[in-house]
């Protein structure tokens, strides 16, 4: 009786110790990941300047946060390499694309971020920005070889108030077009869509004409997902000539929405989805899901970034090996020609002063920076290790490794990479088995030839700061409730109102006069 | 344990140290009773009041880089835009009306289950269906409203194949305002009804068989037995946890109601939870968001002492 008596009590007390300690364990490590940021490069920077002062070799610290793209961890092959270069220690904290813009926010809002920030545009911390908490390198680039090769254009589309306070990833202005099953389009005796009714008719025939010839209605026209500016949706609208966000008419501002083009993209979308021409639920369509549709060959238009082509055709050869896909752009609409583009960059890097304390520290990072823009840096970054990964056919760089390899070596580490074939000399281009690939970079390239630009994307509007999501929101859900047909034009049109009502009256004030200020 | 610790400490009289020597003295006896209550203590200490700190950031401008001690104090500022939002009273009459449908169609359906796995007499097969209804509890939402998104698509979701099949028109389930309410409920009950049971079964088991016994003797049937002995017992754990199910008014699983929001069944679906997301995380407006976030605490803060109150009055112990 006595000795369970002691063993129970014993019993309890491990217990409670073993629960104590792990909550201390599960808190202390709480605060260690939300200190890496804060605490870590004060410190080691600290140290850091005061070892690099007597011997100039000691490894410089870098920390930064990079989008991780593909569900692999990233190997540190390429990284070591950097490393060497350099002569840094670069630690990495990797995030999923999926809650990147998340993340950021709360690292920024518990004051955690690392040294180099890698962000889509600065918007997340104008205000911050404005307070002088990260380093304006605007005036510094010039004293760089390789990063004063940066397009003066693009950087001022990343510039606050004027300032540039980023370095930024290169980008094709516009990837976007028409990816289509060109066996289907042979069977049906279509040619390559040249106009937007051409594009219907063929999105129509995939739909109606039983195209796989197996005699069953089983297919659709049409691929889509929940995505209305990389989906599908923007790129037929440019198509049809409307506004990349914003037009300027004279001196004044004006939203894509409120323009006729716009409407006869949704009038088109309504048609195609009202005949069951395109998936029915597309509004909560994933991309995963939009890609099997078409590579096991249900659908047979898929409206995207061309370079796609080549992942889409390997996928659909494990489903169709008789399957083949083909690219196109430059469809005309009743008012020409035209493609939406981005402002030059795919993202930027920012430097808070927070995790970045002395101008010393900054020129280092700059320094590495320039160094990544060398030939040889950008070419390994990219493409990996010449003769490993790549090997030079014609001048261009020709994937040797196969695709697992590729997403745990190579590719993450594109995402840390800044500048691009535009302005870095003697950068390696990709060189493409798949003709349709190839094709598709040539696309890439006639896409220069007509894009429309965004003429906000210099500007300023604290309303859209503030607000600018809700409100894009209200358009957003209009749009697809119009393209399902729960409302008609006059729906639309009032939810347009109630866009304006509720600031957008403002935002067109603000970018317009933040035009006109800098006219 | 079952010491006379509640003995009546007022009437102690004696000098300070004695008293303080007495109360250190029944801690050394109860010393491994205080030492098992550290860890939750702790928890509640570090986890959930010293967070609540972070809630002065709704009176301020928060700015990231100022800190809550540097930022600018704004008043009420953001309860301001927030009751003036055009859209405050959509997303205020959604998260009720969900928490209706929880009220009325979920907690009842538990007690059911209870009650009827409790008159099984097949022991095995008690067992079996226990464990199959608990598993869902087990999936995370993520998963739920795949499945469901795979069952009810339009694009070959196999319920509306099987509608096409019998002849009827297809539903879109997924893209309707209609449907989004009794799709949340059901996946609801499907994923936590099983796992409810517990505490009512819990409760049942304690019921005296004798009242049964005697019951029986009455010549009372199996559902008057249910009617009169059984719910009755039970009646305390229900009203307890009807009183807590009141005072998470506002707490509809964030995760789960952000799955199945769309353009097209936003005007149903949005609630507090889900437009402190978009408001806050997404567009970085953190007092905004932070101020969203107390508003949604303090009614459900009013409702809890409310129904605490309004069991008293029936005669109940209530929560506290």
């Amino acid at each position: 009786m006595n000795s369970t008596k002691k063993r129970l009590r014993i019993l309890t007390m491990c217990i409670a110790v073993i629960m104590t300690c792990s909550l201390m364990a599960a808190c202390s490590s709480g605060n260690n990941g939300g200190g890496t940021g804060t605490n870590t490069p004060a410190g080691e920077g600290g140290t850091n300047a005061e070892g690099t002062a007597p011997a100039d070799d000691t490894p410089f610290e870098i920390t930064m946060m990079v989008t991780q793209h593909s569900a692999e961890v990233p190997s540190n092959v390429i990284p070591q390499l950097i490393e060497e270069k350099t002569n840094t220690k670069i630690k990495f904290q990797w995030v999923p694309d999926g809650s990147y813009d998340e993340k950021l926010n709360a690292a920024f809002a518990t004051g955690s971020l690392p040294m180099i920030v890698s962000a889509k545009n600065t918007d997340f911390a104008k205000d911050a920005i404005r307070a002088d908490q990260f380093w304006e390198i605007g005036p510094l680039l010039s004293e760089y070889e390789n990063l004063s090769n940066l397009n003066p254009e693009v950087l001022n589309n990343t510039a606050v108030d004027g300032k540039i306070y980023t370095l930024y990833m290169e980008r094709p202005l516009s990837r976007q077009g028409v990816i289509y099953r060109k066996d289907w389009a042979d069977n049906l005796g279509l040619s390559e869509p040249k106009t937007t009714d051409d594009l219907k008719e063929m999105i129509r025939a995939f739909t109606q004409d039983d195209p796989d010839g197996n005699g069953q209605d089983d297919t659709i026209g049409l691929s889509d997902r929940s995505d209305l500016i990389y989906g599908a949706f923007k790129t037929v609208s440019s198509y049809f000539g409307t506004p990349n966000y914003w037009s300027v008419e004279g001196d004044t501002f004006q939203p894509e929405f409120m323009h006729e083009a716009y409407m006869d993209t949704l009038n088109f979308f309504r048609d195609i989805h009202s005949q069951g021409f395109m998936n029915q639920d597309f509004p909560v369509t994933s991309k995963t899901d939009q890609i099997d549709l078409l590579v096991n060959g249900k659908a047979g238009v898929y409206i995207g970034s061309m370079p796609d082509v080549l992942t889409l055709s390997n996928q659909l050869a494990d489903m169709n090996p008789d399957g083949e896909l083909t690219v196109v752009n430059g469809i005309e609409g009743p008012r020409g020609k035209g493609i939406w583009a981005i402002p030059g960059y795919g993202s930027v890097v920012l430097f808070p002063k927070s995790a970045v304390k002395t101008e010393e520290d900054l020129h280092k990072i700059l320094a590495f920076y320039n160094e990544l823009m060398s030939a040889e840096s950008a070419n390994l970054l990219t493409w990996g290790i010449e003769g490993e990964h790549y090997e030079i056919k014609d001048g261009l760089a020709n994937k040797t490794v196969d695709q697992v390899t590729d997403n745990t070596h190579v590719k993450p580490h594109n995402a840390w990479a800044i500048g691009g074939p535009a302005t870095i000399e003697g950068m390696l281009k990709g060189y493409f088995e798949l003709p349709a690939r190839a094709l598709a970079e040539e696309l890439v390239a006639a896409n220069d030839e007509m894009l429309i630009h965004d003429p906000s994307a210099p500007l300023d509007s604290p309303t859209y700061i503030e607000r600018g999501g809700a409100l894009q929101q209200i358009i957003t859900d209009a749009t697809y409730q119009y393209v399902l047909g729960d409302i008609d034009e006059a729906g639309f049109q009032k939810a347009v109102d109630r866009w304006r009502a509720e600031g957008g009256d403002q935002m067109i004030q603000e970018y317009t006069e933040a035009y006109q200020a800098i006219q | 344990m079952n010491q006379p610790a509640s003995a009546p400490r007022t009437g102690t009289p004696g000098p300070v140290i004695s008293h303080r020597g007495e109360r250190l003295r029944r801690i050394m006896k109860n010393r491994y009773l205080y030492l098992m209550i550290l860890p939750g203590a702790l928890f509640f200490l570090l986890f959930k009041y010293l967070p609540m700190w972070g809630l002065v950031i709704s009176f301020q401008d928060y700015q990231p880089y100022l800190g809550i001690t540097g930022s600018n104090w704004v008043g009420f500022k953001h309860f301001e835009r927030l009751f003036n939002e055009p859209t405050f009273w959509m997303i205020f009459r959604n998260t009720i009306v969900l928490f209706a449908y929880n009220l009325f169609f979920f907690f009842p359906i538990p007690i059911i289950l209870a009650l009827m796995l409790n008159e099984v007499r097949l022991l095995m097969f008690k067992r079996i269906v226990q464990t199959i209804v608990y598993i869902p509890h087990f999936m995370s939402w993520v998963i739920i409203a795949s499945i469901s998104f795979v069952m009810l698509t339009l694009d070959g979701g196999i319920i509306n194949e099987l509608l096409v099949f019998f002849g009827f028109s297809k539903i879109n389930f997924l893209l309707s305002s209609d449907w989004f309410r009794p799709m949340y409920i059901l996946q609801v009950i499907w994923r936590e009804a099983g796992w409810g049971t517990i505490v009512y079964l819990a409760a049942i088991a304690a019921v005296d068989p004798q009242q049964y016994e005697a019951a029986r003797m009455d010549g009372a049937s199996r559902f008057r037995q249910i009617w009169h002995v059984t719910l009755p017992a039970i009646r305390s754990v229900i009203i307890i946890l009807l009183i807590l199910k009141i005072g998470d008014v506002l707490e509809l699983g964030f995760e789960h109601v952000y799955l199945l929001l769309n353009s097209m069944n936003r005007e149903v679906a949005e609630i507090f939870d889900t437009y402190v997301y978009t408001a806050g995380l997404r567009n970085g407006q953190f007092s905004y968001s932070t101020a969203v976030g107390f508003f949604k605490s303090f009614v459900g803060l009013i409702m809890i002492v409310f129904a605490n109150w309004l069991a008293k009055k029936f005669g109940e112990e209530g929560i506290y």
